[in-house]
């Protein structure tokens, strides 16, 4: 169990942090006074690299969400549901 | 590690898995064939880690003439430079990560002819910033005709004086002999309000931080510590009950072997 839960916390905290660069890159104006950042309009990809970091950003981003929660619910409810049905079984 | 402090092996005897006590080996535990089997990469460094570690407290054991002699700590090297070199490897990476990948904006250079609008100490200063903004509680004394004893620029500075002071003495009053604040509720609930005094007379330093009547800020700035007081020592005091006194007390009185 505590193996999922560092899994999970890993997964989380990579794709977070890749998350959280590229929207600092596309996403954020300026991280100067009170105006909106990490979740503002993403400007046109004009290149490339710029395609391919903005769909990387959101992959990272439901990665990091879909991932932990794969871990930290999916998985253990699996494992439960498995051993209890075995326990019934037998 | 088991989940409990103690198991019962094939033979029905107890055997303690705390630390304390040597444990024969048993059917799971590995031959020195097997163990070797594990000739390289992150298993074998972690083989060679715990085993060491293993050996090192068996030979303190083994050495040690005193009854207590359960926990003899780990060495420094390698066990604790190296789980510290990990961590410092971490930090120092995020560090250069962050610093070439998210540079932060060098604004323009601070104008010296221009006097900013709010003016703040840096925010570890706030604190004794609030304290010169205690002048609602200089007291106009009746026998000096209704004026004040001192000016409340000198009362804010006199306020810094008896924190300060307050917190150098407190070391003095409690030796620290407890190792949980549960062992001590009265100290830890007097720590407590010291935390959320720091933090209210922070907050009232900065007095529009919070949108809330400047007067209400300033009653909350004293009733806040005084709640978590007394929270916390509700608190500790009824976890006393379940607490172990003597849980950690053989880690303080052990010797090192002769």
């Amino acid at each position: 169990m505590a193996d999922e839960f560092a899994k999970g916390l890993a997964v989380f905290m990579g794709a977070g942090l890749a998350w959280l660069t590229l929207a600092g890159w596309y996403r954020t104006p300026s991280f100067e006074g009170s105006g909106i950042q990490l979740v503002a309009e993403a400007p046109e990809p004009s290149t490339i690299y710029g395609t391919i970091g903005i769909v990387l950003m959101d992959v990272m981003a439901w990665f990091a969400v879909i991932g932990a929660l794969t871990f930290w619910v999916v998985i253990p409810l699996f494992e439960q549901a498995r051993a209890s049905s075995e326990e019934r079984g037998s | 590690m088991s989940d409990t402090d103690t198991t019962t092996n094939a033979d029905g005897a107890e055997v303690r898995t705390d630390g304390t006590g040597i444990v024969p080996p048993d059917d799971e535990t590995p031959t020195w064939s097997e163990r070797k089997a594990r000739s390289q990469g992150l298993a074998r460094l972690t083989y060679e880690y715990f085993e060491r570690s293993r050996r090192e407290d068996q030979d303190l054991r083994q050495q040690s003439s005193y009854v207590e002699r359960d926990v003899l700590a780990f060495p420094t090297w390698p066990h604790e430079m190296i789980r510290n070199l990990a961590l410092v490897s971490f930090f120092v990476g995020m560090i250069v990560f962050l610093s070439a990948a998210l540079p932060p904006h060098i604004g323009p250079p601070a104008d010296s002819s221009s006097t900013p609008a709010v003016i703040l100490p840096d925010w570890y200063l706030y604190w004794s910033f609030g304290l010169l903004k205690l002048g609602p509680l200089n007291p106009d004394i009746s026998l000096l005709g209704g004026q004040k004893l001192m000016a409340d620029r000198t009362y804010g500075v006199l306020a810094n004086v008896v924190i300060v002071g307050f917190v150098a003495i407190v070391p003095f009053l409690n030796k620290g002999a407890a190792r949980r604040p549960v062992e001590q509720p009265f100290w830890a609930a007097v720590g407590m309000s010291g935390v959320v005094f720091a933090f209210t007379i922070a907050v009232l330093s900065v007095k529009n931080l919070v949108p809330m009547d400047s007067h209400v800020i300033f009653d909350l700035t004293f009733f806040l510590p005084l709640v978590a007081a007394f929270v916390t020592y509700a608190v500790l005091r009824s976890m006393r009950e379940g607490y172990m006194f003597n849980l950690n007390r053989r880690y303080y009185r052990l010797r090192p072997p002769k």
